[in-house]
């Protein structure tokens, strides 16, 4: 029997720029998920309208475009610091910084450190597909041990280059009651809807500062097909990096 | 007679550190003991380093940095010369150049026996030309919260282009502060080329007049 | 609470960091981020203790990187904001002042000039001239107001917000740790009181509407996919900043026209300079004063005016020839020897100056 292809078209959610689609990610990247899912919470908690959305340097920087949403590129590492700076001047915007691995875990470590320090009431959004994907797939802070880089061509040695960085564990240890912190995963776009829905309600109800690492796919520099791709995310960066939420606010519930 | 233990608090500019150096000069030319230090904790090291040697050849026991002892003079380096902490064990007369900054006179507690210090007054000074210091309510507020003092000196001076009539007015403002706050004024402080118009050394009915050499531009670098 | 920070004319004794506070509090700036360092500090004090009181906001950040990016961010949002740094702090904030040049972000930068590389030597300096003009890894289009005193700081700072939001480069004012310290007398005042009114400022990210639906989303960015396309917006900054530079030059001068010498000096140092000409003018010297108040756009036509036909200049710096550098590109083709006087990290006295053209004309 025939289908009619506009009846399976996917939905969009409404707050997508449906002139930038088809989206400029490599096929098999997990941005495009991370947004679908931070686009339909968005939509669910009416906030379009006051999102001011900034974007950092790397995969990141596609999303420039990708929805009816005011955006700004920053500079590499620095979009924790352009949103801090954007939601100080204007408190009633919700300001979302989306960064990669390396923007948020080594260029822009002090950004990320301090605004969750200061408990800045934005929300950060960090992707972790454990490497450098639109310089040519180099070493992260988050390449696991032993994995294959540009830059760590035998192996990621955790002798010589440390292990991978936990920013939910490390940021859930510093942040006081009313901050959210949770890691979601692109195996789980359900779940990840409600882990950035549970952010941005922090922002909202202004109780405090909220990230989500979402850990995330890169078949172009993994070199992996479908098959492989998934298993790398479920079961070698998932036991190394656990999904699940690090810090909710008392009246929000934990999972 | 009881020696004299002053510290000279005030807003940032005000003229603390001119008024310490011309007390602690003036009881050295009337005899006393006097020991001269710089506690000035936020911006250590600016005001009594460049006339220490000069203060210290007439007599005056200076305690403040200098060049060589420090690291990094300006803005790094230690802050507090330990000499700074035991001040008081001094003998005789000890006059405390206090700088200005968020803790105000509470930056006295790093001195040690200063609650034994039967004498110890706090003055406050005040060029009511300075901006946050210019009405009776700022004065009383600034008071409040870096004080308390026991006097004040009305210390109001445009620099080199002071005029008498503003040295009076801001007499007023700080005789209003003084009866508001019920602390007397211990002084008027005017530039020497002020000195003809006070022939009796002092002020409405008594107050007296400090006749200010200016040591400061001297040493400002 | 005061609505206005200064209502009448205000003639007070201050310092140069306290000036600058009340100039953006005048200038009706509504946001200071910034992170400590000497000799700026008391910008930061003063803002703290006064904003408050006038419904003012600051943010201390972790550094002067974060300082430029969340003035970035403030600026964005249509906030009058500005930050403040010196020396290190100057070379980090490069990288937010280039992506606002880029993206033609009006923020305003407080330089206070110190010297080094070095800590602790935080007096005297020029030597943050050459990298507040180009410091960043493009072609400089920026603004850089050179104070010398006090009443500058105030109007300079007042200024720079209107020079920022109506051409839309980022500016800086250059001050340096001595002003930054200084005592003098100053006139502040409401600038409206001088017929200044402050420029507009834009709401570049979040202006009413709904995105896509009663507007179109405003994407900011500072990415291009070609060189072709970058080439394009480089140039097109080029005009446009050609186009407005005449407007924005500024410049001094005095006893130029029967002068056989011109002494120039930009900053604090245009006072030693200013004096020296008065007191070489008295001993029979025929000497004039050339002063750039903008550093960059650099007053290059009518400093050419100035020392045309001339016999010599002497260009005196607390730098090693970084003002004579901008002279030298300016002057390209014009015969006039220039002699340097250059004390870099150190202050000049008006002697030195007039010692130094005394022993030129022997």
């Amino acid at each position: 029997m025939a289908i009619e292809m506009n009846n399976v078209a996917p939905p969009m959610p409404a707050c997508w720029r449906k002139e930038t689609k088809t989206h400029k990610f490599c096929p098999g990247c997990g941005h495009g998920i991370v947004l679908k899912a931070l686009g339909e919470a968005v939509d669910e908690l009416g906030i379009q309208e006051k999102v001011i959305f900034s974007v950092d340097i790397g995969c990141c920087l596609l999303a420039i475009d990708f929805f009816n949403m005011d955006t700004v590129q920053t500079h590499h590492g620095r979009t924790n610091a352009v949103a801090s700076g954007v939601k100080r001047a204007t408190p009633d915007k919700i300001c979302i910084a989306y960064m990669g691995d390396g923007g948020g875990y080594a260029i822009g470590s002090q950004h990320l450190l301090n605004a969750a320090a200061r408990n800045e009431k934005i929300t950060s959004i960090l992707v972790n597909n454990t490497n450098y994907g639109m310089t040519g797939g180099q070493m992260a802070p988050t390449t696991l041990p032993g994995q294959k880089t540009e830059t760590s061509p035998y192996g990621r040695s955790v002798e010589q280059q440390g292990s991978p960085t936990h920013g939910p564990e490390m940021l859930a240890a510093m942040l006081p009651e009313g901050a959210y912190v949770a890691r979601g995963t692109v195996a789980n776009p359900k779940q990840l809807k409600k882990y950035l829905k549970k952010a941005l309600q922090a922002q909202i109800n202004g109780t405090g500062f909220s990230f989500v690492e979402a850990l995330s796919t890169c078949p172009t520099n993994w070199s992996t097909n479908a098959a492989k791709t998934w298993d790398f995310l479920e079961n070698q960066m998932a036991v190394e990096f656990p999904v699940g939420e690090y810090k909710v606010p008392q009246e929000g519930g934990n999972e | 007679m009881d020696r004299i233990v002053e510290a000279y608090i005030g807003e940032y500019a005000s003229g603390k550190s001119e008024n310490a150096v011309n007390r602690a000069v003036a009881l050295k030319k009337a005899g006393h003991d006097v020991t001269l230090v710089d506690l000035d904790l936020v911006e250590p090291v600016y005001t009594l380093r460049p006339l220490k040697a000069m203060l210290t050849d007439m007599g005056i026991n200076v305690i403040a940095w200098t060049t060589e002892e420090t690291l990094g003079l300006g803005e790094a380096g230690s802050v507090l010369h330990p000499a700074m902490r035991w001040a008081l064990r001094n003998k005789g007369d000890v006059i405390l150049d206090i700088g200005y900054g968020a803790r105000g006179s509470s930056i006295l507690n790093l001195l040690e026996g200063v609650e034994d210090e039967k004498n110890f007054r706090v003055i406050l000074v005040v060029n009511t030309l300075r901006p946050m210091t210019d009405t009776v309510e700022k004065i009383v507020e600034y008071h409040n919260e870096s004080g308390p003092a026991h006097g004040l000196i009305a210390n109001t001076h445009m620099g080199d282009d002071t005029e008498l009539s503003q040295i009076i007015q801001g007499y007023e403002i700080v005789k209003k502060v003084s009866q508001k706050l019920e602390i007397p004024v211990d002084a008027l402080a005017v530039d020497e080329r002020f000195a003809d118009a006070f022939p009796n050394g002092t002020w409405d009915h008594g107050v007296p007049v400090r006749v200010l050499k200016r040591f400061l531009p001297m040493g400002f670098w | 609470m005061a609505t206005k920070p200064i209502e009448k004319d205000t003639h007070a004794f201050v310092t140069g960091n306290e000036v600058v506070a009340w100039a953006a509090l005048a200038a009706d700036a509504q946001i200071m981020y910034g992170y400590p360092i000497t000799p700026q500090n008391e910008i930061m004090h003063y803002w703290t203790r006064l904003a408050p009181k006038y419904d003012r906001k600051f943010l201390q950040t972790e550094d002067e990187l974060s300082a430029g990016f969340t003035t970035c961010g403030g600026v964005l949002t249509g906030t009058r904001s500005f930050t403040a740094t010196a020396g290190p702090g100057t070379i980090l904030m490069q990288e937010p002042i280039t992506m606002a040049e880029m993206m033609r972000i009006p923020i305003v930068v407080v330089v206070q000039q110190r010297g080094g590389p070095s800590t602790a030597t935080v007096i005297y300096s020029q030597q943050e001239a050459r990298m507040c003009c180009y410091g960043g890894n493009g072609e400089g289009f920026r603004v850089v107001y050179s104070s010398s005193s006090h009443q500058d700081l105030y109007d300079f700072t007042i200024k720079a917000f209107n020079t920022a939001w109506k051409y839309r480069f980022p500016t800086i004012v250059l001050g340096d740790g001595y002003q930054a310290k200084m005592r003098e007398a100053v006139t502040m005042y409401d600038p409206a009181s001088r017929g200044i009114s402050m420029v507009e400022t834009e709401q570049f990210l979040g202006a009413p509407g709904l995105p896509g639906t009663d507007r179109e989303p405003h994407f900011h960015k500072n990415t291009y996919n070609t060189e072709e396309e970058l080439l394009e917006v480089v140039n097109k900054l080029k005009e446009d900043y050609d186009a407005v530079r005449a407007e924005i030059e500024e410049h001094e001068c005095e006893y130029i026209d029967d002068a056989e010498i011109v002494i120039v000096g930009h900053g604090v140092v245009s006072r030693a300079v200013k004096e020296a000409v008065k007191l070489l003018r008295k001993e029979g010297y025929k000497a004039g004063y050339f002063r750039p108040i903008t550093l960059r756009p650099f007053p290059g036509t009518a400093l050419r005016k100035a020392v045309e036909g001339k016999k010599d200049i002497v260009v005196v710096e607390s730098a090693l020839g970084q003002l004579k550098q901008f002279m030298t590109e300016e002057l390209y083709g014009c015969t006039v020897p220039i002699t340097g006087y250059f004390k870099p990290g150190k202050g000049v006295s008006s002697a030195e100056i007039v010692e130094k053209v005394k022993s030129m004309t022997k």
